[in-house]
């Protein structure tokens, strides 16, 4: 399996590497924002990263390529503005904390960095995962192999990492 | 290629405190020391006689370093300022800097000596200035009585209105999604007599011990520096990085601040955000499934502070060195903030003075590929000419900051340094 890892200059992008290739047992290539293309790669990975999803108009083409897509935080933000939804600022940001969230068939914890979050929903998009108040930390489209995790499966403060990286192996058509 | 053995001789650390400050001052030695009472940081070296040095090239210092390294035989002291981190993640500056990028020397004799055992070591293939070395040895000066120079006034790079100003800003752009967490700093300059720096760093080892001591010389400039703070080790191909954040006031018998420290959220949160940035650098040159965490939220005692820490280590990828390791890495992810070069872009806008050696790192690069360093904090310049010592304090920003608070704690940090007349 060969990922493609868009780096949004960002700070964790070599941990989420390292995940990626055991998680998937890959060959993970990392490419500085903007990627040329995905051609050719089974997964593109866009890394999170400083600012708002409208500093990276790059990734259009891209997410509509048909190749399947793993957006993380500003990742995820990304896939939703695409589609139409909306990104602002949280009330009481969260930087470098761990909360349980249930994915899937399981509750764990999972580590949060994030200032902005989806606000309003893409079309097509389904919610697969919202923390206590609300705030949504997972999302994929109901019909392209396109999935996002606001949380950061790559911290140290996340749980299991990996089995948020097969939770979403199985919406991407990967499993 | 290692330098030979030439001799060796015992000594107490009055002794070797003597010695060593003597040798900086009459011998233009460059001294990296570690303080007593840390087990796992026993050795103290000095260089003398500089018979090669290198100045890392920002466009691409791998390569020129390598050779370096690999042209004269011994290990290399020397330091990385940190514009040279600026320039490695294309942030631009214009501000002058005082130092360049990095400095590595290599010397002709290079002494070092373990608190463990007191044992000296005299390294070096000139057997002239090895006999001349011990015959000092045997008999070193004392250190001098310490006398500590008049109170003057400190003048900082920030009045208190624009550092708190500068705050605001970077709270915004945390609000914003830019940063998770930054680092500001202030300069604070005053007259100094540079002739009292040997004493000065030598009064400290002996009074303060901080596991990461430096002095080092450039032209008029002296560097030093008192650090608590391991940046990256490599030792047989293991890296290991020491990541330092969050301070207490400790007072002596009173119970508990090390569980206040451990139990508070915002410096949980500020220390696991590091942690995940050392990760990240740490991973960029080791192999997946290597890099761990250990020790997380380590609490220790530095000079009437409680600090925490964490080890964050991971096993090298086949192919790279300690040149990947430290290049790559730099600047230290617990001086910069997270992500760290959008971090970096917003501290170089909101500080008017140029950081020079403040959050850089000094090390020592051995023959084998090893390497040790620290992350230049607790760090002044003396200016021989000017007679003026600048020293730099700063704090982390999180979205939990308060402008006052940071204000205060800052100003605390540059008072704790600079308490000169209790030494």
């Amino acid at each position: 399996m060969r990922i493609l890892l868009a780096d949004n200059a960002d700070s964790f992008t070599w941990n989420l590497e390292h995940l990626l290739a055991l998680a998937f047992r890959a060959r993970v290539e990392v490419a500085p924002y903007p990627p040329a293309s995905a051609c050719g790669f089974d997964l593109l990975a866009i890394s999170p990263g400083p600012g708002h999803p409208r500093e990276y108009p790059a990734y259009g083409p891209l997410l509509d390529s048909g190749v399947p897509v793993l957006g993380i935080c500003l990742g995820m933000q990304i896939i939703n503005e695409h589609f139409g939804g909306t990104t602002d600022r949280l009330p009481d940001c969260v930087h470098g904390r761990a909360e349980a969230i249930a994915l899937g068939d399981r509750t764990l914890a999972v580590a949060r960095y994030h200032s902005l979050h989806a606000a309003a929903l893409g079309r097509d998009l389904e919610v697969l995962a919202v923390n206590a108040d609300g705030v949504v930390m997972a999302l994929a489209h109901a019909t392209r192999p396109l999935a996002g995790f606001q949380f950061h499966p790559e911290s140290f403060l996340t749980e299991d990492g990996e089995h948020c990286l097969a939770f979403a192996a199985r919406h991407l058509g990967l499993a | 290629m290692p330098l030979p053995l030439a001799t060796s001789a015992w000594l107490d650390p009055g002794a070797f405190a003597g010695l060593a400050a003597h040798l900086a001052r009459h011998e233009g030695a460059d001294l990296l020391l570690s303080g007593a009472g840390w087990p796992d940081e026993d050795l103290c070296l000095a260089g003398l006689r500089p018979t090669a040095e290198h100045v890392p090239d920002p466009a691409d210092p791998k390569p020129g370093l390598r050779a370096f390294l690999a042209a004269h035989p011994g290990p290399a002291l020397g330091f990385l300022s940190y514009p040279l981190g600026l320039d490695l993640h294309g942030v631009p500056s214009a501000k002058p800097r005082a130092l360049p990028p990095g400095l590595f020397r290599k010397y002709a004799a290079l002494l070092s000596w373990r608190h463990s055992s007191g044992r000296l070591e005299i390294l070096g293939s000139d057997p002239a200035l090895a006999r001349e070395l011990a015959r000092l040895a045997a008999c070193p000066p004392p250190l001098p009585a310490w006398n500590p120079p008049a109170p003057a006034p400190l003048e900082a790079s920030l009045d208190r209105p624009g550092y708190e100003a500068a705050v605001e800003r970077a709270l915004e752009h945390i609000r914003g999604g830019d940063v998770y967490q930054c680092t500001l700093s202030l300069r604070f300059s005053r007259e100094f007599p540079a002739e009292l720096g040997p004493d000065l760093l030598l009064r400290l080892w002996q009074q303060r011990p901080a596991p990461f001591m430096a002095w080092f010389r450039h032209g008029p400039l002296r560097l030093l520096s008192v650090s608590p703070e391991r940046f990256l080790r490599l030792e047989q191909g293991r890296a290991l990085s020491q990541p330092i954040k969050g301070t207490a006031a400790f007072r002596e018998g009173e119970p508990g601040p090390e569980a206040a420290l451990r139990n508070s959220p915002k410096e949980d949160a500020e220390l696991s955000m590091i942690v995940d940035l050392m990760r990240n650098d740490l991973s960029r040159n080791c192999a997946p499934g290597s890099v761990r965490v250990d020790r997380h939220k380590a609490v220790f005692r530095l000079d009437r502070l409680l600090q925490m820490h964490s080890d964050v280590s991971g096993l090298l990828r086949p192919g790279r060195d300690g040149a990947d390791l430290l290049l790559d890495a730099f600047p230290p992810g617990s001086v910069t903030g997270c992500p760290k070069r959008r971090a970096l872009e917003i501290m170089e806008r909101l500080e008017p003075h140029c950081r020079d050696i403040f959050c850089g790192c000094f090390a020592v690069l051995r023959e084998n590929g090893d390497l040790d360093s620290s992350v230049a904090i607790r760090t002044a310049i003396l200016d021989s000419r000017a007679g003026r010592l600048d020293f730099f304090a700063g704090s982390g920003i999180v979205v939990d900051s308060r402008p006052e608070q940071e204000y205060g704690e800052t100003l605390a940090k540059a008072a704790n340094f600079l308490r000169l007349e209790d030494l």
